[in-house]
C-alpha cells in the first residue's frame, strides 16, 4: 500500500515534533541520572527512539481501518501471550529478580494497551445509540476483563490501572447513564475493599498507606516519595543546574532514570524546567485529544480518544506520584522515562492518532 | 445538508471527548500549581532537607565469641584495632590524595585503587575500608592531620586475636573476608561486606555460634561528611564463646615435640573421645590473616610445598604400616583365624605366592605367638595371618574399626582414606586383585590409606575395649549414640585384652615401642614405619649414599586399665616408628601423667 503525497501533507508534523522533543529531553535527563552507572542508558534510549520512530512510520503507512478490522486476531493473540507470560513468570518468579521479571511482563502488557485501543474502536464503531445499554456494557466488560484480570494476576498494578483508565474512557465516550456511573463506583469500592483485604500484596498496601503518611516509613517505601519531593523542592525556581542535583547525583533517588526521571528534571532545572516540560507536554496532549474533531468516523474518534487518554493518564499519574499525590504504582512518564517497550507503545499510540488524523477525508 | 449523508453524526461523542480532555487539562493545571507550591513556596524547607538528607549507616561490628581450651584458657580473643576508610566524596584532588594515602599508610596505589574499585557501587559519601588491623601508632599521623584529609576516617573495630600465636592453629582455623558471590549465595547468614568469617577449623565449624549480631548507627551527615546527629542506634551483640576439649599445655607440648619436623600428634581423652591436643606441623600463625587484604606471606603459605595450612591430622593420607597389625590381630582373633596361642616361626624371611618376603629383623624372631608378634612387630607372623584371612576379611575388620570412613570429627574437610578390596580394585582400577597384594596390606602397605585421626580413634576403641570413641573438639558436645556403646561384632573384651597384652609388651617388655615407656603409667602401644617408596627405589638411593627414611608412627594409650589418654604420633620421614615416634609419644604421656598428679 503506497502512501499518497496528499497523505504526507496531512501528517501532523507539529505533534510529531512535540513527541520527538519530549523524547530528546528524556534522553538528556536519562544521561544526567544514569551517567555514573555502567550501561550507557542514554545511548540505548536513543536507539529505542530510532526503532520506535520506524515502527511509527510503519503504522502510518497502513490505513487504521485495516488495523481495526484485524483487532479481533490481535486480541486473541494478546490473551494467549498474557496467559503464557503469566505461566512463565510464575515459573521464574522464585529465581529471577523483579527487574528481569518486570521486563518479561512489560512486553506483552504494553502491547495489550494498543490492542485494547483497537478492539474498542472496533467494538463501538457501529454503536450509534447515545447511551450504553446493559447488554453492550456487559459485553464490553467481558472483552476488557479477560486481559485485565491476566495483568492483575501478574501482578502489575501500574499497567492494570492504565488499562482501567483506557476502558473507562471508552465507556464514557460510548455514554454512561447516571445509574451506571453509580453502579460502577459502588462496584469499584467493593472491589477496592475486597482487593485490599484479599488480593493486595503487603508491599502494595504499604504504598497506599505511604501516600497518606510518607514519613511513617522514611527508610522503606516512603523513602522514594520523600526523596523525590526533596529533590523537586530543593530544585527551587531555577534548579541546581544540569548534572548538579545532589539528590540525583548522590543516588538518593531511586529509579531515577525510569519512574522518577521527572524528579531529576525538577531538581536540576527547577520550576522553569518543570513548567516548560509540562506546558509542552500539555500542548502535545491537546494536539492529540483535539484531533477527535478531525476524525472522519466513530472508530477514528475512539482510537484518538483512548490513545490520547493512555498517554495523558500515565503522564498525570507519574507527575502526581513523584510529588506524593498518588501512590507509587510503577507508572513511567511516556517519552521521558527510560524503557524500550514503554517508549514503543507510546509511539505506536501516537502513530494511530496521526494515522486517523491524516486520513480524515473519506475519499482518500 | 449533503455532508450529513456522508458523515454520520458524531457530535455527542466528540463533545464527550472534549469534556474529558478539559478535565484532564484542569488536573494538569492542578499538578503545575502543586509543583509551584513545592518548588517556590516551600523551597527553603526542601533545600534544607536536601542538605541534611544524608543518612549514613555505620556498622558497629559485633566481636566474635571467644574460643577457650578445656580449662578456660583463651585461645582466640578479640582486640581493638583501627581501620582507615576513604570517603570519595570528600576528595579534593584525587592524585594528591592517593599519593598522600600511600605515603601515610604504606600501601601501594594499585592495591588502593583495586580496593576502591571493588566497592564502586557504594554511594560516594559512604566510607570504604582501605587499611585495617592498625595499631594506635599507625593511625597517629592521620589523626594529627585530620583537617588536611577530610576524606579519611579512622575508626576502631574488634579484631580477632590469637594470644597464643601458632598454638592450635589447625584446630582454630582462620578467618577470611567473604567474596561478594559467597555473601549473595547465603543471604540468610546476613554477612556484611568486609566481615571476617571462619574459613577453616573451629572458626568455620562453629561460625554461627561465634558470630555475633552487628549493631548499627544511622548518622545524619552534612555535605562535608560531618556527623550532625544520630537517627537510630542498635548495639552489637558479641557472639557466644566456644569451649574446646583442647588442653592448652598438652597442645603446646605436642607442638614443641614436632618443631622442625613434618607430622601430627593427636591426644584423645580416652573416656570421652574429646581431643586434648591436635598438632599438625608445619604450622602457621593465624594472626597474620586477620586482615581484609591478602599479604604476600599468605601467598607464600598457600604455595609452600610443605602445605603448612593443611591439617594433616584429618587431611593427611598415609599408609598405616605396622600400626595396621592391630587391625590384623583383631580380625584374626575375632573371625577365628588364630587364637592368642597360635604360633608362627619367623626365620627372617619366608616364601609366599612364589616371592620371598622379609621380616624387618633379618636374623628372625623365632617362634611368635600373637602378643609377641605385636610386641616385635613381626612381619612373617602377619604375612601368614594375611594369607589365611584374605583381603575381604581384612577389609571387613578395617571397616569395623573405622578405617576407610570419616571419624565425624567436628572439623571441616576430613578425608576418608582407603581400605582396598577386590570390589574396590575392580571398580576403580579395572583389574582383578592379586593375592600378593593381600600380603602387602597385611603389614599396612599397598593401597591402604588412613588419616592420623582415624588411627587415634581406632586406638581409643581398643583402649575402651571395643566401645567406639567419637573424636570431637566442642567440650559440651553431646556424644552421638549411646553413652557406653557395645563393641562391634565379632570382637569382644577378650579379643581386645589379647591385643592389649601385645601392645603392653611392645612398650614395657623390650618391644619396638619401648621409647614410649613412662614409669608408673603402663603405656600400651604399637609402632609403625611405612615405606614411602618401593623397596627397589630405596635400595637404589641407598647405593647412591642417600638416606631414605620411612614415615614414623606410634599409637597407644595409657594406663593399660582404666585408660585416660590416647596418643597418636606420625612423623613424616622420621625413620623407624620405635626410634622417632615412640619417644615423642612418651613425652606426651609423661606430660599428661604429671598433669594428672598435679590434680
Amino acid at each position: 500500500m503506497m502512501i499518497d503525497r496528499r497523505l504526507i501533507q496531512e501528517i501532523d508534523w507539529i505533534l510529531l515534533g512535540l513527541i520527538l522533543l519530549q523524547s530528546l529531553v528524556g534522553v538528556v535527563f536519562i544521561y544526567s541520572s544514569s551517567h555514573v552507572l555502567p550501561g550507557a542508558y542514554h545511548v540505548r534510549q536513543l536507539i529505542w527512539i530510532g526503532i520506535s520512530l520506524l515502527v511509527l512510520i510503519l503504522v502510518l503507512v497502513i490505513d487504521y481501518k485495516f488495523f481495526v478490522s484485524l483487532s479481533v486476531y490481535f486480541y486473541g493473540l494478546m490473551v494467549v501471550l498474557l496467559a503464557a507470560t503469566l505461566g512463565f513468570a510464575r515459573l521464574v518468579a522464585g529465581t529471577k529478580s523483579w527487574i528481569t521479571l518486570g521486563l518479561m511482563q512489560l512486553q506483552p502488557s504494553e502491547l495489550a494497551k494498543i490492542v485494547m485501543i483497537l478492539i474498542f474502536a472496533r467494538f463501538f464503531a457501529e454503536y450509534k445509540r447515545p447511551y450504553l445499554t446493559t447488554r453492550v456494557t456487559l459485553w464490553a466488560l467481558l472483552v476488557a476483563g479477560v486481559p485485565l484480570l491476566l495483568i492483575i494476576a501478574q501482578p502489575d498494578l501500574g499497567t492494570a490501572m492504565t488499562f482501567v483508565a483506557v476502558i473507562g474512557g471508552a465507556f464514557i465516550l460510548a455514554g454512561l447513564r447516571r445509574k451506571a456511573i453509580v453502579l460502577f463506583v459502588l462496584a469499584a469500592l467493593l472491589v477496592g475493599v475486597g482487593g485490599w483485604t484479599i488480593a493486595l500484596k503487603d508491599y502494595q498496601k504499604k504504598r497506599v498507606t505511604t501516600l497518606i503518611n510518607p514519613a511513617g516509613d522514611p527508610r522503606g517505601s516512603g523513602y522514594q516519595v520523600i526523596q523525590s519531593k526533596i529533590a523537586i523542592g530543593s530544585g527551587g525556581f531555577a534548579g541546581k543546574g544540569f548534572l548538579k542535583g545532589s539528590q540525583s547525583q548522590l543516588r538518593f533517588l531511586p529509579a531515577r532514570h525510569t519512574d522518577f526521571i521527572f524528579s531529576v528534571i525538577g531538581e536540576e532545572t527547577g520550576f522553569i524546567g518543570v513548567f516548560i516540560v509540562i506546558v509542552l507536554y500539555f500542548a502535545l496532549l491537546a494536539r492529540m485529544f483535539l484531533s477527535v474533531n478531525k476524525a472522519r468516523d466513530r472508530a477514528g474518534i475512539y482510537i484518538i480518544f483512548t490513545a490520547s487518554l493512555l498517554i495523558a493518564f500515565q503522564f498525570l499519574v507519574n507527575i502526581l506520584m513523584i510529588i506524593g499525590l498518588f501512590p507509587v504504582v510503577g507508572i513511567t512518564l511516556p517519552f521521558l522515562s527510560y524503557g524500550g517497550s514503554s517508549l514503543l507503545a507510546s509511539y505506536v499510540a501516537c502513530g494511530l492518532v496521526l494515522n486517523v488524523k491524516m486520513r480524515r477525508f473519506a475519499n482518500v | 445538508m449533503p455532508e450529513d449523508r456522508i458523515y454520520e453524526d458524531l457530535t455527542i461523542v466528540r463533545r464527550r471527548a472534549n469534556v474529558v480532555f478539559w478535565i484532564l487539562a484542569a488536573l494538569v493545571f492542578f499538578a503545575l500549581a502543586f509543583y509551584w507550591k513545592i518548588q517556590i513556596l516551600e523551597h527553603q524547607k526542601y533545600a534544607g532537607m536536601a542538605e541534611a538528607n544524608r543518612i549514613r549507616m555505620r556498622v558497629l561490628a559485633a566481636p566474635r565469641g571467644l574460643i577457650r581450651d578445656r580449662k578456660g584458657v583463651i585461645l582466640a580473643d578479640n582486640r581493638a584495632s583501627f581501620k582507615v576508610s576513604l570517603i570519595r566524596e570528600n576528595i579534593k584532588d584525587q592524585a594528591a590524595s592517593y599519593a598522600a594515602i600511600t605515603r601515610l599508610l604504606g600501601i601501594d596505589e594499585p592495591t588502593l585503587r583495586s580496593r576502591i574499585d571493588l566497592h564502586k557501587d557504594l554511594q560516594l559519601f559512604e566510607p570504604i575500608v582501605i587499611v585495617d588491623g592498625l595499631g594506635p601508632d599507625d593511625v597517629a599521623p592521620i589523626e594529627s592531620r585530620r583537617l588536611e584529609f577530610p576524606e579519611l576516617v579512622v575508626e576502631t573495630e574488634p579484631q580477632r586475636y590469637y594470644p597464643q600465636g601458632t598454638l592450635a592453629a589447625h584446630v582454630l582455623g582462620y578467618l577470611q573476608e567473604q567474596t561478594p558471590e559467597e555473601i549473595r549465595a547465603r543471604p540468610e547468614r546476613k554477612i556484611r561486606v568486609g566481615e571476617m568469617v571462619g574459613k577453616t577449623g573451629v572458626e568455620r565449624q562453629y561460625d554461627d555460634i561465634l558470630r555475633g549480631e552487628d549493631g548499627a548507627v544511622y548518622e545524619v551527615v552534612d555535605s562535608l561528611g560531618r556527623v550532625q546527629g544520630e537517627k537510630a542506634h542498635s548495639n552489637p551483640i558479641q557472639g557466644q564463646d566456644v569451649l574446646l576439649t583442647i588442653d592448652q599445655r598438652l597442645q603446646a607440648e605436642a607442638e614443641k615435640a614436632l618443631e622442625g619436623r613434618e607430622g601430627v600428634i593427636i591426644a584423645l581423652d580416652a573416656g570421652t573421645g574429646g581431643i586434648l591436643a591436635l598438632a599438625s606441623s608445619p604450622t602457621y600463625d593465624p594472626n597474620r590473616f586477620i586482615t581484609r587484604f591478602t599479604p604476600d606471606e599468605w601467598r607464600l603459605l598457600m604455595n609452600d610445598a610443605l602445605s603448612p595450612l593443611e591439617n594433616r591430622a584429618i587431611r593427611g593420607l598415609y599408609a598405616p604400616g605396622s600400626i595396621f597389625k592391630l587391625v590384623m590381630s583383631l580380625g584374626g582373633l575375632g573371625f577365628g583365624f588364630v587364637t592368642p596361642e597360635t604360633s608362627v616361626y619367623c626365620s627372617g624371611s619366608t616364601e609366599i605366592y612364589g616371592a620371598v618376603r622379609h621380616c624387618w629383623f633379618a636374623p628372625g624372631h623365632g617362634s611368635m605367638d600373637l602378643a609377641n608378634a605385636i610386641k616385635n612387630s613381626c612381619n612373617i607372623y602377619f604375612y601368614t595371618l594375611g594369607r589365611r584371612m584374605g583381603i575381604e576379611k581384612i577389609a571387613e575388620a578395617a571397616s569395623l574399626l573405622g578405617l576407610g570412613k570419616a571419624t565425624g570429627v567436628d572439623l571441616i574437610g576430613e578425608k576418608e582414606g582407603l581400605v582396598p578390596s577386590e570390589e574396590w580394585k575392580m571398580k576403580t582400577l579395572k583389574t582383578p586383585w592379586y593375592p600378593g597384594e593381600t600380603i602387602s596390606v597385611a603389614i599396612g602397605q599397598g593401597q591402604l590409606q588412613v588419616t592420623p585421626l582415624q588411627i587415634a580413634a581406632m586406638t581409643a576403641l581398643i583402649a575402651r575395649r571395643g566401645a567406639p570413641a567419637h573424636p570431637h573438639l566442642l567440650k559440651d558436645a553431646v556424644a552421638p549414640g549411646p553413652a557406653d556403646p557395645a563393641a562391634p561384632q565379632p570382637f569382644n573384651k577378650t579379643t581386645f585384652e589379647a591385643i592389649i597384652a601385645g601392645m603392653w609388651k611392645s612398650v614395657n617388655d623390650g618391644g619396638t615401642g619401648q621409647g614410649a615407656r613412662v614409669a608408673d603409667f603402663d603405656v600400651c602401644g604399637k609402632t609403625g614405619s611405612t615405606q614411602t617408596m618401593s623397596r627397589e627405589s630405596a635400595a637404589r638411593l641407598a647405593q647412591a649414599g642417600r638416606e631414605t627414611k620411612t614415615h614414623s608412627w606410634f599409637s597407644g594409650f595409657a594406663p593399660r586399665d582404666g585408660s585416660r589418654i590416647v596418643v597418636t604420633v606420625l612423623v613424616e620421614f622420621g625413620g623407624g616408628g620405635g626410634a622417632t615416634a615412640a619417644p615423642v609419644a612418651g613425652r606426651i604421656f609423661e606430660m599428661f601423667r604429671q598433669e594428672l598428679q598435679e590434680k
